[in-house]
């Protein structure tokens, strides 16, 4: 009874975490119709900040703060860079473009920090675990790390539900020419965007990296998994990514209980299921 | 549509040709498995190719059947002596075959971005399969002992332990792949692959199966992959879950995009260019240390410049001059009569509602043979929607599509196109990449429409004689040589309706043809439709009242979705709830009531 509690929160935990990983992805194919795959480096860019950011500060918290602005601006480099000479060109220069991304980031990665895995400290205060039952702990950081994903992903659909970028967000989803016959300027809600799912795919970086670790190729297992979210809930659905990641969330966690060799498996035959009762995923148009 | 390497593309190919045949008399053991390498990886670039060249599928999880092919060889070698090589690479083969069976039965569902995504995935979940699990002893890879060979009797005619002999059997199979999936690329199935990537839409207008045939074009890349993989496994005797890798699928595509994706040769020159880039980088004593110890770096920014700044790739400086077009118009031959495939088209209460809003709503109607049918209605009347129900565009929501009073509602659109039922659309809808002449052929071909034909054989002078015929009659002969996405909007609506006449339809829906069509234009195009309604039943959508009311025999009238009048001109001329529709509001409850 305890494994399934434990597991239950393990699988929320991860989900949450994917979730903001794939949020970003499912905008950036939605409204820039752009297919990223060096989002996912984003992530590992986060766990990499994590690791610097804390050692200079001390605090996880205060490296977050610090990191979520500091991936926004690399978001809009990267963008105004590379990413909006995609806009107009077909998915297999995208693909291409974006890979190329992928082994410079990683390059780079290997240049500053080395090629083995780092630990990041869990700040002091909250490496204690609460016990749930009387004989089952949980670690605290990892209750604060759900709470702080669930913060993030509520302002992300108030911002996108009820503020005025987040009309125009989804009025661009729809139909980015007429936006800009409004008279905005879709290149500069365009950046936002982008820099927006990079910091969020940053920021689940840095949120896990205490329990991961930063390690290589950490960026691509993400981007793969994200890649099922998306294809699961359906492109350019926010609900449909927040839906998918908590079904991936729980079925690796308890996958990895009741079939271990086989957990990988699993997920991805989920997605074969979704596919085939639902090409364009649960929440996606057709 | 594919075309034969020209003379310089040639001249390059038979160079690098030579200089492979050549090679082991100058280099060296480890020289040799390089170039082995390097071959083995073009047969997977230029089977990859297939695919996302030709198919224009971005396959991003073609790494999964050059893994499973050097599985399959693991697989079937026995623990201490040679497996059969044939045996060998024929289980790397289907083996592969059935992976990329099982695998594109689900990827071929999807398109676009889904497709990448998903291929992607599969790919990950054989690398999990064989990272995970205990399969072939898992994450560590497993040792084939004694690597494969041929022998018959006593005397061993192939023995793939030995490097040069190995060398030259890679060779010859890479030859051997390029001239296979060339010559498949020519055939009548080769031709509907190609024509995917142009068109989607129309080649399922045809009456194509489009989801077989990327399935049967997904399969046949897998299995030259699974040789590539089967080979691979030969040169160490070692296979690995990292064989799986998606990085050697995303490197496949660039090396692809590089040499030049769609001509089949180019993936060589890629692989070449690609390996001689990173192994000039890795060169320390070249490029200076930092470079050197940062290679990634600059291969994946090279890669990005180059193919960024062109990107028809290595293949594109070979294009031979474009040739003349034949100024000779194809003299009209007459096709053989075939048996009417359908004479009457009938709705009854067909409805199709999206959301709240009811686009079509209860028409009952009825378009008899032989007859030019006007449909017309003001802007928003679902007059186009009407169309993409009966072409099988759209599922109905509620009612019935009868074509000689067989129900075809909710058929796929292929399968009501093959019914009879031939459309052209709004916008107009060509393989714009091909000429006039291929254009009408994928067209005549639709017949035939089995996912199996490998041949012309007996129909090419049937088809000929159809595509010459179809050209004639809509006045296009003299055009036969000219890519279609050049000609004028007029002439490419021409060549859609030609392309109608070739595939056999005889209930052909039209929507709009005369959009934007000039006054000769349009006296042609009327003129045709008189002449074609002999044997056909044609259903025209049109906004230009002066044609309409010239050309057509009926007139059917829908406003906000509803049928409000059915009749002769004349007699639709003078109904008032027609008058109505037009001039003002629509009162369907006060007739002529002004709104």
């Amino acid at each position: 009874m305890s494994l399934i509690l434990v597991q239950i929160l393990n699988g929320l935990q991860y989900g949450l975490l994917l979730f903001l990983a794939a949020s970003g992805l499912t905008l950036v194919f939605g409204i820039l119709g752009v297919i990223n795959l060096a989002h996912g480096s984003f992530y590992m860019i986060g766990a990499y900040m994590a690791l610097t950011l804390t050692a200079y500060t001390g605090d996880i918290f205060i490296a977050l703060a610090a990191g979520i602005p500091l991936a926004f601006l690399i978001g809009m480099a990267i963008e105004w860079l590379f990413v909006r000479h995609l806009y107009k060109r077909d998915h297999l220069q995208q693909v291409l473009l974006t890979f190329a991304l992928i082994l410079v980031f990683n390059e780079a990665q290997q240049s500053i920090w080395g090629n083995y895995p780092k630990s990041i400290p869990t700040p002091s205060y909250l490496s204690s675990s609460i016990s749930l039952t009387s004989d089952l702990g949980y670690s605290v950081y990892r209750i604060a790390l759900m709470a702080i994903c669930v913060a993030l992903a509520l302002v992300m659909m108030f911002v996108i539900q009820k503020t005025r970028v987040g009309r125009l967000i989804r009025a661009a989803e729809s139909n980015p020419e007429m936006v800009e016959a409004l008279g905005f300027d879709s290149r500069i809600l365009f950046r936002m965007v982008f820099a927006a799912g990079a910091a969020l795919a940053a920021a689940a970086g840095m949120l896990a990296a205490p329990v991961e670790s930063a390690y290589p190729g950490i960026g691509e297992r993400v981007l793969i998994i994200s890649f099922v979210v998306v294809v699961i809930g359906g492109i350019g659905s926010i609900r449909g990514a927040f839906l998918g990641s908590l079904l991936i969330g729980l079925a690796d966690a308890f996958g990895k209980v009741f079939v271990p060799k086989f957990s990988s498996v699993l997920i991805y035959a989920l997605m074969a299921l979704v596919l085939v009762l639902r090409p364009n995923g649960l929440f996606g148009r057709s | 549509m594919l075309k034969a390497p020209s003379a310089r593309a040639l001249v390059v190919l038979a160079l690098v040709g030579a200089l492979f045949l050549v090679l082991p008399g100058f280099v060296g053991a480890y020289g040799l498995k390089f170039a082995t390498r390097i071959i083995i990886l073009s047969i997977f670039v230029v089977s990859l190719d297939f695919i996302l060249g030709l198919a224009g599928l971005v396959s991003f999880g073609h790494a999964a059947f050059f893994g499973v092919g050097a599985y399959a060889v693991y697989f079937v070698s026995p623990e201490s002596e040679a497996a059969n090589a044939l045996v060998a690479l024929g289980a790397g083969m289907l083996a592969a075959a059935l992976c990329a069976l099982v695998i594109g039965a689900f990827v071929c569902l999807t398109r676009g971005f889904y497709f990448i995504m998903v291929t992607l995935a599969a790919a990950q979940m054989m690398f999990s399969l064989f990272h995970d699990t205990d399969i072939a002893k898992g994450s560590d890879g497993a040792y084939i002992n004694v690597k494969p060979d041929l022998t018959i009797g006593a005397t061993s005619l192939l023995d793939f332990d030995h490097r040069t002999t190995f060398y030259y059997v890679c060779l010859a199979l890479l030859v051997l792949t390029v001239l296979a999936l060339f010559a498949l690329a020519r055939t009548p199935f080769g031709r509907i692959v190609q024509a995917l990537k142009a068109n989607e839409t129309r080649l399922s207008a045809l009456g194509y199966n489009a989801y077989q045939f990327k399935l049967a074009a997904f399969v046949v890349a897998g299995a030259f992959a699974g040789l590539a993989g089967a080979l691979f496994a030969c040169i160490d005797g070692f296979v690995t879950p990292d064989l799986f890798s998606w990085h050697q699928s995303g490197l496949a595509i660039m090396m692809a995009v590089l040499g030049g994706a769609g001509t089949l040769f180019g993936p060589i020159l890629g692989v070449l260019a690609y390996v001689s880039l990173e192994e000039t980088l890795k060169t320390a004593s070249l490029v200076g240390a930092f470079v050197a110890e940062h290679w990634r770096l600059g291969t994946g920014a090279t890669l990005v410049v180059a193919v960024l700044l062109s990107p028809d790739g290595l293949a594109g400086y070979l294009r031979g001059r474009p040739r003349q077009t034949n100024a000779e118009p194809l003299q009209d031959l007459e096709p053989p009569k075939e048996a009417r495939k359908a004479r009457t088209l009938a709705t009854r209460s067909l409805s199709k509602s999206f959301g709240g809003l009811r686009a079509v709503d209860n028409v009952t109607a009825e378009f008899s043979p032989d007859l030019v049918h006007g449909i017309i209605g003001p802007n928003g009347a679902g007059k186009t929607t009407f169309t993409n129900l009966l072409s099988g565009a759209f599922r109905p929501s509620a009612g019935e599509i009868l074509v000689d009073g067989e129900n075809i509602a909710g058929w796929p659109a292929h399968r009501i196109a093959r019914r009879g039922v031939g459309r052209s659309f709004q916008r107009t809808n060509i393989f714009a990449s091909f000429t006039v002449e291929e254009n009408t052929r994928i067209a005549a071909q639709a017949e035939h429409p089995s996912v199996f034909r490998l041949r012309d054989g007996a129909l090419r002078e049937a088809e000929r004689a159809k595509v010459a015929h179809a050209l004639s009659i809509v006045g296009l002969a003299d055009r036969a040589g000219v890519v279609a996405g050049s000609m004028s909007n007029g002439e490419q609506r021409q060549l859609e309706i030609a392309m109608l006449i070739a595939g056999g339809g005889s209930i052909l829906i039209l929507d709009e043809p005369l959009a934007g069509m000039g006054p000769e234009e349009t006296r042609r195009v009327v003129e045709l439709l008189r002449a074609l309604k002999a044997n056909h039943t044609i259903i025209l959508i049109e906004h230009d009242m002066d044609a309409v009311f010239a050309v057509a025999d009926t007139l059917t009238v829908l406003a906000l979705g509803r049928l409000i009048a059915h009749g002769t001109p004349d007699e639709v001329r003078r109904d008032e709830e027609v008058i109505a529709a037009y001039l003002g509001g629509h009162a369907p409850d006060h007739k002529g009531a002004p709104a």
